[in-house]
């Protein structure tokens, strides 16, 4: 199960510089990771989410070549309140997970896009809004969509599964 | 046990922030960092590959349909300029027809008009082709019909807008000839089995060979004079009997002939040399 999990999070922070770019739709590509956090989150906890953000966040970091620790940053914390929010509210429902991610890509930018002002990151809030985060929001609701819908798919075949 | 979850997230958030101190004090994340790529880079440069040979299997899919979807996409081009080619080809033909017919009309001295063959009877009772020009268009019956190659027959029979011509092969067609070397004078019937044989020479009317033009002698007023009939192909010697016969090639393709000059006018000037005029090509 670790060993399970342990790769679902390799694949996931190594997704995003390897599959998303072929995903890409008009420059925007989704944030594969953040998805994968938002989902863990909401399934297994906040502590799940917080330390599946860290690492999805670090590789992501890394691989990417920017500042190591920022989306790990956002992105724990992202995860955190994607835990909280799941034993807080009633968000078992897609009509209620998809606007969530949506919710959280952009809260995880306007984090991450004040964290990296600490740093003098040169671009404007408006353009990284209209052309990054936004975009990438909403490309996140699809695709969250559409994972959300295979894992219940997943889950139910599962349950009705003879072999379980 | 409840604030463990937050001690999670501060350590976390903590660590994070060291990782963004060591980055920004100018020497990168430091050695975590580089740690942590000499670990992943060899997996990034595996799903790479991975990624390359999925897009690779998935590109030459995409070019297979694509190039099964122009492959159709040129047959049916290809056919239809086949189709079209032929058109062209026919068209061309048609027109070299016309200009050779035309050509001969504005040659010959007397009034003639053109008719196009819209229907043919090709058993053996009767041989005979329908032409649409009839009554209305003042064709009247034994109206000599010919092609650029010389005659095709008589009309036989006259409706509104159309008229039916025998052929010189028609068992019942009979045209007064004669051999155009010799002179020799003879008629031209049509058999049964399709053929056209020159009956009633006179046996010593001077030697009829093979490849001898026979044309029209203008006797009996229906045909003009010196339009070819057809070549000599064999003489048939009947021993003691009157006359010579011989078996003519007609010089019209009566199989392959789809428009007519019919000669309305009437004129007794030999029509030969009119005809000597090599057909265009």
């Amino acid at each position: 199960m670790r060993l399970t999990f342990a790769l679902m999070l390799l694949g996931g922070g190594l997704a995003q510089t390897s599959v998303a770019p072929a995903l890409r739709i008009g420059g925007v590509a989704p944030d594969i990771p953040l998805i994968l956090t938002v989902l863990l989150g909401l399934r297994r906890g906040p502590e799940v989410g917080c330390l599946s953000g860290f690492a999805v966040g670090l590789l992501q970091d890394v691989a990417a070549g920017g500042f190591v620790g920022a989306q790990a940053l956002t992105k724990a914390l992202v995860g955190f309140a994607a835990g909280l929010a799941s034993e807080r509210l009633w968000v078992s429902s897609p009509m209620v997970q998809v606007p969530g991610l949506v919710f959280l890509t952009f809260a995880e930018g306007l984090t991450r896009y004040w964290l990296l002002q600490l740093f003098h990151f040169p671009a404007s809030f408006g353009d990284v809004m209209v052309h990054v985060v936004l975009p990438q929001a909403l490309y996140n609701g699809f695709l969250g969509a559409a994972a959300v819908l295979a894992l219940t798919a997943v889950e139910t075949w599962r349950e009705s599964s003879p072999w379980r | 046990m409840k604030y463990r979850r937050y001690v999670l997230l501060v350590s976390v958030l903590l660590v994070s922030l060291f990782l963004l101190s060591l980055g920004t004090r100018g020497g990168g994340a430091g050695r975590p960092a580089d740690l942590l790529a000499v670990l992943i880079t060899p997996l990034e440069a595996t799903l790479a590959k991975v990624q390359r040979s999925a897009l690779g299997v998935w590109t030459t899919y995409r070019d297979w349909k694509n190039v099964r979807r122009e492959n159709q996409a040129l047959r049916a081009e290809v056919e239809r300029l086949r189709i079209q080619s032929l058109q062209v080809e026919d068209t061309h033909r048609e027109n070299l027809r016309l200009r050779r017919l035309l050509a001969l009309r504005d040659r010959l001295p007397l009034s003639a008009l053109a008719g196009e063959v819209i229907a043919k009877e090709w058993g053996g009772w009767v041989r005979s082709v329908t032409v649409n020009r009839g009554r209305r268009d003042g064709i009247a019956r034994l109206t000599p019909a010919i092609v650029p190659e010389g005659l095709l027959g008589r009309v036989v029979e006259v409706r509104a807008r159309a008229a039916v011509i025998q052929l010189l092969n028609d068992p019942a067609s009979a045209v007064a000839v004669m051999v155009q070397r010799t002179r020799t004078a003879g008629v031209a019937e049509g058999e049964p089995g399709g053929a056209v044989r020159l009956k009633f020479m006179a046996r010593d009317g001077g030697g009829v060979q093979v490849g001898d033009l026979v044309v029209t002698s203008g006797l009996g007023g229906v045909f003009p004079k010196g339009l070819p009939v057809g070549r000599v192909a064999a003489v048939e010697d009947k021993g003691s009997a009157l006359f010579h016969y011989a078996l003519l090639v007609p010089v019209a393709d009566f199989a392959r002939v789809e428009e007519v000059l019919l000669l309305t006018g009437q004129t007794g000037a030999d029509l030969f040399s009119h005809f000597l005029t090599p057909p265009e090509t």
